[in-house]
């Protein structure tokens, strides 16, 4: 466990060396709340209603956050583990006595949470001044824990897409297309809340809603029922993904070819 | 005319290279198609909710998210290193083009083919075909207003990247200036107040590539036409007068590369 920390520490020191670039990469929050701020104020009015399906404007716009936050924030795995099996770099990390998957988990932690904490910040401000304050304190624990959880999610299936490059040439468009079903069916851009009835019933149940809706809508309107659900709905899905990334992982290191080096 | 020459025969050393790899190109072509009609699912979804937006409607949408992926895709496609020119300029690689007695500007742009770019370029068109707005006239227009826009997107990101010779750095700029120019071009341009609409056509001009040329295929008019040729011709010349500024400053270690 101790291996794992220092690996952790070390992507998270290393995030933080130069702040300006972290600053600088996480702005471009602001320029997407602008634009969402931007289009849900005019679709509320248009409307005619404070609240469109229980959420207000204030809420919407710390929602979206949420999931701006999650989604610039997480780290691009599928890429990086992609790249190390397709140059052969994977073998400078399976000779190390630490296993693969938890490093990777570890070093992406280490370099996600401060992107999050900084795009929160700088989104946070804005969405202030635009939308009102953010929601109460107390509703913060239970989105936190369900934000792990959907954080872990992405992991499996990110390392699930990298790990791919073992069989197929070029992995790029599996990514995008999880991207854009997690834009859709994670209602990324559009809370699942205001969708069609048949179409939050497909979402709830695939893993998509359960990496971002899930925590998102905890933070703006939580309740014990809702989260009891998102968190039986994490394991269920983890479960599932990490076996699946345990199984891929076995079988990608049976078919490994390592040429000198 | 010698200079065109030039460009088709790298476009089609570019082409045929990006077809070397040929189940890559495919498969990275049809996935790009799927990704554009998966993201503009998001669209229909909103717009099935709420029908119209400050008079903006789905048929809009799918117009301007045709010509936006249309031309996002041709730039990949033929100035696919307008998308890393600011590493190229970082990295000492504009040395191997210097010594060729080409216009730089123009070779360093069409070296280099992005395979996905494909899939853009074509969802762009299925994009028009199912807006429900289809015309061979309308086509016709598409097709010059997809230039067009091009040629603005070129020309934005080479002067964003030739920023890179007095920052000496490009990669976040690039980054900041490409999701700046998708997310204004494909957004409803009736959500932006006036100020907001003076930066989307002289500073970041996603105008020019969603809103007025959709709005060009949807009306024939000389003035919409003027505007965008304005557009186009203002921000290449700019582009072009940047770029060649930067290069007076620009310096390299002579390392020894290669350009593959």
């Amino acid at each position: 466990m101790k291996k794992y920390l220092a690996v952790f520490k070390i992507n998270l020191l290393n995030s933080l060396a130069y702040p300006a670039e972290l600053v600088t990469r996480s702005a471009m929050i602001l320029l997407f709340m602008w634009v969402f701020f931007q289009l849900w104020h005019i679709t509320f009015a248009a409307a005619g209603s404070d609240t469109i399906n229980r959420l207000t404007l204030r809420d919407t716009m710390w929602y979206l956050l949420l999931a701006e936050t999650l989604e610039l924030g997480r780290p691009r795995l599928a890429r990086v583990v992609s790249e190390q099996v397709k140059d052969g770099s994977i073998a400078y990390l399976l000779n190390k006595p630490y296993n693969f998957l938890l490093y990777q988990l570890s070093s992406g932690l280490g370099e996600s949470l401060p992107r999050m904490g900084m795009l929160f910040i700088l989104g946070g401000a804005l969405v202030w001044v635009m939308a009102g304050p953010p929601p109460d304190l107390v509703n913060w624990p239970l989105a936190l824990v369900a934000l792990a959880g959907a954080w872990l999610l992405h992991f499996c299936v990110n390392s699930l897409i990298g790990l791919s490059a073992f069989t197929v040439e070029e992995v790029a468009p599996f990514e995008w297309i999880y991207q854009k079903l997690v834009f859709i069916l994670g209602g990324m851009l559009i809370p699942l809340d205001f969708y069609p009835a048949w179409l939050q019933t497909i979402a709830r149940s695939l893993p998509f809603a359960y990496m971002m809706y899930g925590p998102a809508r905890l933070f703006v309107l939580p309740d014990m029922q809702l989260f009891i659900q998102i968190l039986t709905g994490q394991l269920f899905w983890f479960a599932i993904l990490g076996g699946l990334l345990l199984l891929v992982f076995s079988r990608g290191m049976k078919r490994l070819a390592i040429n000198g080096g | 005319m010698r200079e065109l020459k030039f460009l088709i025969a790298l476009w089609k050393t570019n082409l045929a290279a990006a077809m070397e790899y040929r189940a890559a190109f495919i498969s990275q072509s049809i996935g790009m198609v799927l990704n554009d009609a998966v993201y503009f699912a998001v669209w229909i979804i909103f717009f099935n909710r709420f029908p119209s937006i400050s008079g903006w409607q789905l048929t809009d949408m799918f117009l301007v998210f045709g010509i936006s992926a249309s031309a996002f895709g041709l730039a990949g496609l033929l100035f696919g290193n307008a998308f890393n020119m600011g590493d190229i300029i970082v990295s000492g690689r504009l040395d191997y083009y210097l010594s060729l007695p080409r216009l730089t500007l123009l070779h360093v742009l069409a070296s280099r083919v992005i395979p996905s770019s494909f899939g853009d370029f074509l969802y762009g068109f299925i994009s028009y075909f199912a807006s429900g707005q289809f015309s061979l006239v309308g086509l016709g227009r598409f097709i010059l207003s997809v230039a067009l826009a091009t040629t603005v997107f070129v020309a934005f990101l080479v002067l964003v990247q030739s920023l890179a010779f007095w920052l000496g750095t490009g990669g976040v700029f690039t980054n900041m200036a490409i999701n700046a120019m998708i997310t204004f071009a494909i957004y409803p341009i009736t959500l932006f107040n006036q100020t907001a609409k003076v930066i989307l056509f002289l500073v970041v001009p996603a105008a020019f590539m969603g809103a007025v040329p959709a709005g060009f295929v949807k009306n024939f008019s000389w003035s919409t036409l003027g505007l965008m040729l304005l557009g186009a011709a203002g921000f290449l010349a700019l582009a072009i007068l940047i770029f060649y500024a930067g290069l007076r400053r620009y310096g390299s270690g002579s390392a020894i590369q290669t350009e593959v």
